[in-house]
């Protein structure tokens, strides 16, 4: 089969590229210049690579670039930015929840969706939805309290 | 003693870009004109090339290498050994499979898609040979030879049955040792073979420029080093070989040395004439790194009174198809041994064997999770027999302050100068409820609580008094800015756990200028000075040391100019962070109307052209002190399932003065999640029959940790010792590599707790933990069957 233009929508700006239909979204999206969005094993293991299609977390390895066609396309540089970063981004860097930082594009991408479904998610809800997200600095513990800390944070700020 | 910036949390410099996706990694780098490439691997565990044919390759367009294309130089590495200590076994690509995933052929071409193309048009003649998966099988004397020789300080050594190196160190005299004591304990433990399983596959970008220089930005702990080794391969002088320090995502020891794929890629950019990118998947990362599998054979003697007289140990390492450092490994193995206990008298017997598998290097802790869990554990089994406090008979034989501590193998050793294991055992165990621990063997029913402990250490760099078989030493370069900020220009690399956030403390402490104003600048080979690598826990230490020795110069020269300037004597002077002004103040105690600012004083010497306030310093720490760790372990098993659950840890730390407290703690929260991957579920398995792993290369099936078992924040107890190393920068030692070092034997020992079963094979998976549950049973029922027996016969008898 032939590339064909595809209209990727991300991080609410548009891309018109042409795209093999083997090409997973992960790599559309780096050759895009969206590095922020990271490479960990192409195989769906490690969750390096998450991204939010229509507001769910999903493996940008395992989806084919012409599938994402219209969707609107998350990533952590656009959720927020070193000026405007959204609070999941300040409690990451806040609680020493980024070591070497190589997960934590797509740990904050998995949380992002948790918490918009789960404003004030549990223990046991925060481990399922990350489960698919390796980390190996940082044991967890602080990145579980950078959610829990961004959860009160965004509570607060949608009841102000 | 009280510090202006150390000891306080402030947000991390890397810490947005990091957050919102903007930090670089090597494989994030993009140049004009840039090519990719591939690697062909061999799906062989041991072949030989009989030939390579690349013409189809050649007609898609691709730039194609293979070893005839490529220098033929052996090296090493890890060119942190001295030049007489490094065994030199490989070559750019191989002219001999070894392992399976060995890169045989490479590719470069203007996408991926084509270089994947091109890479499988490659046709590869094998010419099989028989693989050894196991180090036993290696050593047959009819076993295939998986080198033939070595190069060792410009030598050609043979290789005989396999063994690649052995190494006997000893103390005193064993058999007298053993004579005097009254009671000898032995036991042989076997450790897994686990991958690092950094997050970032091992990448490279190297952009070749007309006038034959080359700069390269690869996945690295050491620039210095590639720059160096990659200028000897290709005989390049070292002015035309410029390594970038990029972002690292992960390494734990699996980029100390020169990744392979570093140089291949160099190789490709040279000859396509343009910048080539080199990204690894993550199966070839799996078959490219581990950390060293271990057979340890440990004999203790103790005397009645619980002191040690005498200890024996034999090792044999499993090292794969390559040495990497597999001497250093024996070095340090009989360090860590001989660091952990006071032995009058000590024997350390190693042997290095080759294998058919993915070569064998540092892991967190280079040999120092292996000796510790089987020091760790026998230690705990013969206080137990011996009707100690397991944490009274360690602090009885332990090697703490005025003991010698070998900080990296025999040739590397200082007296310990700071220690805090009695503060920390102490208050570990009062955190954990030690006393309260349960007594093994008295617990029945499906769920089974236990408490263990061990203790153990890193050293904190690999400085001697003498010159050792390592390199140890860093440089630094810092200069004050025109307006009274700082530049710290510093070759050192910063895994994630914050050593050049640390770096900058401690300038920041000594110059008195406030950390906002303290910028760690973008380092390459060409502008900094040689620091040797980010490794053996040495970065606050020895990094930092020669921060701030460069920073003392530095504030000399500050005095002295301020002097001429406000007409004091300079050793009347000092200087202090002003936050309103956001700059260090120089002033005079005795005339404080007599100030001036960094800034003024900086712009000052420039308006006179008296030039600038600037040090280059390089450091050789001359001590290695050890950062000890402690570690208690509060569990439960299920006895229907052998699911082990942590229910708490209490981690200690003594770090000298804590520099970054919450990166501190971070990297202690990480030590225990590696540490209890390696305890209980992290093997990377080999099939004997291919040579392949049996994951696959799926990484989830290596069992790397996920948040679904990693312990609740609350239920870390973490806390630092009390102490100042005389030695270290503001009396700071390491950290980051102790965290995990005793995990694993506090785990073997609690599971003993509450179980009465002394595990001595990592890990200790849930199934190892029923089937021994099952002897245990079938002991007890045989046992029981026997009494009965007995009392029947008695019975009878009585009739
Ligand atoms: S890169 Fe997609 S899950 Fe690992
Ligand atoms: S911070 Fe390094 S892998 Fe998560």
């Amino acid at each position: 089969m032939n590339p064909k233009l595809v209209t990727l929508s991300v991080n609410h700006r548009t891309h018109h590229v042409a795209l093999n239909p083997n090409t997973t979204l992960l790599s559309a999206l780096r050759d895009l210049g969206y590095t922020d969005v990271k490479s960990g094993c192409e195989k769906g293991d490690c969750g390096a690579c998450t991204v939010l299609v229509n507001g769910i977390a999903v493996n940008a390895c395992l989806q084919l670039a012409w599938l994402a066609e219209g969707q609107d396309i998350l990533t952590v540089a656009g959720l927020g930015s070193s000026d405007q970063p959204h609070p999941l981004q300040t409690a990451f860097a806040d609680f020493g929840a980024a070591q070497c930082g190589f997960c934590t594009p797509g740990m904050i991408m998995s949380a992002k969706a948790l918490l918009d479904e789960r404003p004030q998610p549990t223990e046991a809800e925060m481990r399922k939805a990350l489960s698919g997200n390796l980390c190996r600095c940082t044991g967890y513990a602080r990145i579980f309290e950078a959610i829990e800390h961004a959860a009160k944070q965004l509570n607060v700020d949608s009841r102000g | 003693m009280s510090y202006q910036i150390l000891g306080n949390d402030y947000f991390r410099k890397d810490g947005i870009g990091k957050v919102t996706g903007r930090e670089v990694y090597a494989s994030d780098v993009t140049l004009p004109r840039m090519w990719h490439a591939r690697v062909l691997r061999s799906p062989h565990a041991h072949a030989r090339i009989k030939s390579i044919d690349a013409r189809a390759a050649q007609e898609l367009g691709a730039v194609v290498l293979t070893y005839a294309d490529v220098p033929h130089l052996k090296y090493n590495e890890r060119i942190v050994s001295i030049p007489p200590h490094l065994y030199r076994d490989r070559t750019v690509l191989a002219d001999k499979a070894r392992h399976v995933g060995e890169a045989v052929a490479a590719v470069a071409a203007p996408t991926e898609q084509l270089a994947e193309k091109a890479l499988r048009a490659l046709q590869v003649e094998w010419e099989i040979l028989p693989h050894y998966t196991d180090p036993l099988a290696a050593q047959r004397a009819d076993a295939e030879p998986i080198h033939d020789s070595y190069i060792l300080n410009g030598q050609e050594i043979p290789v005989e049955n396999n063994v690649a190196v052995t190494r006997v160190v000893q103390v005193g005299d064993i058999e007298e040792g053993f004579a005097q004591a009254d009671h000898i304990f032995e036991r042989e433990f076997v450790t897994s073979r686990i991958y690092h399983a950094q997050m970032e596959t091992k990448s490279c970008v190297c952009d070749p420029a007309p006038d034959g220089s080359i700069t390269v930005y690869p996945t690295t702990q050491s620039i210095h080093n590639v720059r160096q080794l990659l200028g000897e391969i290709f005989s390049i002088p070292l002015h035309k070989v410029n390594v970038k320090r990029v972002a690292i995502g992960g390494t734990f020891g699996s980029s100390i040395q020169m990744n392979s794929i570093i140089p291949i890629c160099v190789a490709l950019a040279l000859k396509a004439k343009r910048p080539v990118k080199l990204v690894s998947t993550r199966e070839e990362d799996m078959y490219d790194h581990v950390r060293y599998q271990t057979k340890l054979k440990l004999k203790i003697g103790v005397t009645r009174e619980g002191k040690i007289t005498a200890g024996h140990m034999q090792a044999l390492a499993d090292i794969g198809g390559h040495n990497i450092q597999a001497y250093a490994l024996l070095s340090v193995l009989a360090g860590w041994t001989a660091s952990l206990y006071n032995y009058p008298n000590l024997k350390f017997e190693g042997k290095a064997v080759y294998t058919n598998k993915t070569p064998s290097c540092a892991l967190q802790g280079f040999g120092n999770p292996q000796a510790t869990f089987a020091a760790e554990s026998l230690m705990d089994e013969i206080a137990t027999e011996l009707d100690w406090d397991p944490i009274e008979f360690k602090l009885k034989n332990y090697v703490g302050l005025g003991g010698t501590f070998w900080g990296q193998g025999p040739s590397v050793q200082s007296i310990v100068r700071s220690d805090g294991v009695p503060q920390l055992l102490h208050d570990g165990a009062q955190k954990i409820g030690w006393r309260a621990r349960p007594k093994p063997g008295t617990q029945t029913g499906r769920y089974r609580h236990g408490i263990g402990m061990a203790r153990g250490f890193h050293t904190s760099g690999a400085g001697a008094p003498k010159p050792g078989e390592v390199i140890d030493y860093s440089g630094a370069f810092i200069k004050i800015n025109e307006d009274g900020s700082v530049d710290i220009v510093h070759a050192m690399m910063d895994h994630g756990g914050g050593t050049l956030e640390a770096i900058a403390k401690i300038v920041a402490e000594e110059l008195g200028v406030p950390i906002e104003r303290v910028g760690i600048s973008p380092a390459d080979t060409l502008t900094t000075v040689y620091d040797v690598v980010t490794h053996a826990t040495r970065g606050v230490y020895a990094g930092g040391g020669a921060a701030h020795k460069a920073a003392v110069k530095v504030k000399q020269q500050i005095f002295d100019y301020a002097s001429r300037i406000l007409g004091l004597q300079a050793d009347s002077l000092m200087i202090e962070p002003d936050y309103e002004l956001m700059q260090g103040v120089i002033y005079c105690p005795n005339f404080p109307e007599r100030r001036i600012t960094l800034g003024a004083l900086a712009k000052q010497l420039q308006v006179n052209s008296w030039g600038t306030l600037a040090a280059v310093e390089s450091l050789r720490q001359v001590n290695c002190p050890p950062a000890y760790v402690t570690y208690f372990i509060d569990l439960t098993v299920d006895t229907e399932t052998g699911q082990v659950t942590t229910n708490r840890a209490a981690i200690g730390s003594d770090c000298g003065t804590v520099v970054n407290p919450a990166m501190a703690i971070g990297q202690l929260e990480g030590g225990l999640s590696k540490g209890m991957g390696y305890a209980l579920v992290e093997d990377n398995q080999w099939d004997a029959q291919t040579g392949q792993l049996t994951s696959k290369g799926f990484w989830i099936d290596g069992k790397t940790p996920a948040i679904s078992e990693a312990p609740f924040v609350e239920n870390i107890i973490t806390h630092f010792a009390n102490t100042y190393e005389p030695s270290g920068p503001f009396g700071a030692k390491g950290i980051g590599e102790a965290a995990t070092n005793p995990c694993a034997a506090a785990y073997a020992n609690a599971l003993y707790n509450a179980l009465d079963i002394r595990f001595t094979e990592l890990p200790i998976t849930a199934e190892k933990i029923l089937s021994a549950l099952a002897a245990q049973d079938e002991r007890a029922s045989r046992a029981s069957d026997y009494l009965e027996n007995k009392v029947v016969a008695v019975m009878q008898a009585a009739e």
